[in-house]
């Protein structure tokens, strides 16, 4: 689906069927999508949306629709979700390694932030989001565009909340000159594959995506409200991990509050509850801490791209390698292949 | 360190020199030659392009906000105009004369003139608003001859003649290069027409038939103004030479 010329000033666009007719495109997502639960809140559709209506404070929404869509179906075009096409497994890769970074500090190895860091410096790259955050916790998007802005220590460790990392690359990949690299949970390395399908400026200049291992996420609102009643005081919250089925948030004097996975259940996004993507297998390396030792992150290289990086890596001896084991990561993989049965039939 | 010396003349030309000078001293005191003018009775003849009080002309305003942008001294401001356009003021108490904004305006609608006595009885007046420059201003006259600097290969002249100069000037309008609006990348388009909503000329049309959505511009009634390049949120039409 897409545009072709036809003369010196004409041109077609193609664009896709709704399922309901006489409803606006937006309209048609939210009964299809949104409306159904399905929606992984990826921020796909804000990307694409050109008059930026698309919005996600209580879920994802265009608050005026009825005065603004513009009723392009841009908005359904890419999303990763509308035609549902669920994605689970391992996928492919060409390497599946251990790696600690020896220059950053980060969730575990850190080597997310050590493959953009050192596609930067290869001048694959000129930039690289990052879903940093404030005091309290709440997500801000980050354009890297010096390895010295990692100096802020929030930018790398996990954010069990989602982050707009789309409506960012909107505006990276208009800035950008080499390319942009992205970091982002397997809703959202769906999302920018979607984008690159659909649109030039997105293959050209998306140079590196990594994704995150992820079994689920939350609502900023719902989480930091359960964290708050759990007694987290969020300005010593210092990280938050989930690991071995417990949910740990350290504070900075080195308490640790622990819990189980299961008491937080109830506030899992509805989104997460329909994907079955635990690996990112759309990525180009997928990073995650299940499958290798403590301090370690577990690497699965899938493109040419990000092998490259890896090799850059080694060859600069940025990183420590070990072995990573993938069998580790199969209940993972199982459990979220399991949510396939939650996916409702499309209307 | 260098000596400065008196250069070597012979007694000679010692006496040359001595007798121009002497020369050019009893000229004076009979009839003494000054470079003043003696305004307001008389008043100079400023070049075409001299830096003075400015006019506007809306048509030629495209509300660009250049000028505003440009302005050193923050004298230009843009205000709205009851056509919901905004339009340049200029406050004269701010304004260096640098005209700037002159050179800054691609259309043209920012001109000087010759009038170099703006003077006012206090500040509130210094602000000029749009309305009062697209008018000629009222000064009053009182110059009877017009003088004109004459310079030879020895001296400066003052030519007086008994007229009064206009001190409007006639700009030759800029060189337009025609320009349209062109897709350069139709694979991007969302098909979501805003550009031909923002046309002011009508010149953008979409015809959708089923699944497909069929866009065209008009080379003819484009204007390339650019307001549909700007506003394209796939950034793909551009501006071509026609
Ligand atoms: C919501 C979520 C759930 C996860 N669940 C699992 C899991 O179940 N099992 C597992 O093994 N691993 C999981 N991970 C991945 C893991 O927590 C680490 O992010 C991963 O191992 C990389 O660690 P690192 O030290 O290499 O990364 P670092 O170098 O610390 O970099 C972390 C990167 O993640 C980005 N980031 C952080 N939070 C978010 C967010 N919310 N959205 C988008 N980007 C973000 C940051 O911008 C940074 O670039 C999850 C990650 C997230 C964000
Ligand atoms: S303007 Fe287009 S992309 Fe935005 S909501 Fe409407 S149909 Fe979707
Ligand atoms: S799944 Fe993503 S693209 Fe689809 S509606 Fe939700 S946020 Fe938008
Ligand atoms: S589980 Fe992770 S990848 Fe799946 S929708 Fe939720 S946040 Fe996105
Ligand atoms: S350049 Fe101006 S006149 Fe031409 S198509 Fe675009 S908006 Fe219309
Ligand atoms: S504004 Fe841009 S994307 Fe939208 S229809 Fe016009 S050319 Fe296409």
């Amino acid at each position: 689906m897409a545009g072709i010329a036809i003369g010196e000033s004409e041109w077609e666009v193609t664009v896709p069927e709704k399922p309901l007719k006489d409803k606006l495109y937006f309209e048609n997502l939210k009964a299809k999508v949104i409306d159904t639960n399905l929606c992984s809140r990826c921020l796909t559709c804000a990307c694409i949306c050109p008059v930026d209506g698309i919005t996600a404070v209580d879920g994802v929404d265009f608050p005026d629709y009825e005065a603004k869509c513009t009723d392009c179906g841009a908005c359904v075009r890419v999303c990763p979700r509308f035609v549902y096409e669920p994605k689970s497994g391992l996928g492919t890769y060409i390497e599946f390694i251990a790696g600690r970074s020896k220059r950053f500090a980060g969730q575990d190895g850190a080597m997310v932030t050590e493959l953009i860091v050192s596609a930067m410096e290869m001048g694959m790259i000129d930039r690289g989001l990052f879903a940093g955050r404030d005091e309290k916790w709440a997500i801000e998007m980050f354009h890297v565009r010096d390895p010295q802005q990692l100096a802020i220590p929030t930018l790398g460790g996990t954010k069990y909340t989602f982050a707009d990392v789309l409506p960012a690359l909107k505006k990276a990949v208009r800035f950008t000159k080499r390319g942009v690299g992205v970091v982002g949970t397997p809703c959202i390395v769906s999302g920018v594959r979607k984008l690159q399908q659909e649109f030039p400026i997105f293959r050209e200049k998306v140079k590196l995506v990594v994704g995150l291992f992820c079994t689920e996420n939350f609502h900023y609102d719902d989480i930091s409200k359960f964290l708050q009643e759990k007694g987290v005081d969020f300005d010593k919250l210092i990280k938050t991990d989930i690991t071995k089925g417990k949910f740990i948030a350290t504070m900075s004097d080195g308490e640790k509050v622990k819990f189980k996975v299961k008491e937080v259940e109830d506030i899992v996004a509805s989104g997460c509850n329909v994907c079955t993507d635990f690996t990112a297998v759309e990525s180009d390396a997928s990073v995650g801490s299940v499958g290798s030792a403590p301090g370690f992150s577990t690497v699965a290289v899938r493109e040419e791209p990000a092998k490259k990086v890896i090799e850059y890596i080694k060859e600069k001896g940025y990183a420590d390698f070990g072995e990573a084991k993938p069998e580790e990561l199969d209940y993972l993989i199982n459990l979220k292949k399991g949510r396939e049965k939650n996916i409702t039939k499309p209307i | 360190m260098k000596k400065v010396t008196v250069p070597e003349q012979s007694l000679g030309e010692k006496v040359v020199k001595h007798a121009a000078a002497i020369k050019v001293a009893m000229k004076e005191s009979v009839y003494p030659l000054t470079a003043t003018v003696f305004y307001p009775r008389e008043r100079k003849k400023m070049p075409d392009n001299f830096r003075g009080y400015l006019m506007f002309d809306p048509d030629k305003c495209i509300s660009c906000w250049e000028c505003a942008f440009v302005c050193p001294a923050n004298a230009v401001q843009m205000k709205e105009a009851p056509n919901k356009r905004y339009y340049p003021t200029v406050d004269y108490g701010k304004c260096i004369f640098c005209h700037f904004c002159v050179d800054s305006c691609s259309g043209g609608a920012l001109k000087t003139t010759k009038i170099h006595d703006v003077a006012y009885k206090d500040m509130d007046e210094m602000l000029t608003l749009t309305e009062e420059m697209i008018e000629e201003p009222e000064i009053i006259r009182e110059d009877k001859k017009l003088v004109e600097y004459e310079i030879d290969e020895q001296d400066l002249h003052l030519k007086r003649t008994r007229e009064e100069d206009t001190l409007f000037v006639e700009v030759t309008p800029p060189v337009e290069i025609p320009m349209v609006s062109q897709c350069i990348e139709p694979e991007s388009c969302l098909g979501c027409r805003i550009c031909e909503e923002m046309c002011e000329s009508g010149a953008i049309s979409s015809i959708i038939e089923r699944q497909v959505v069929k866009m065209a511009i008009d080379r003819d009634k484009c204007t390339g103004c650019g307001l549909c390049v700007k506003e394209c949120s796939m950034q793909i039409l551009r501006l071509v030479r026609k």
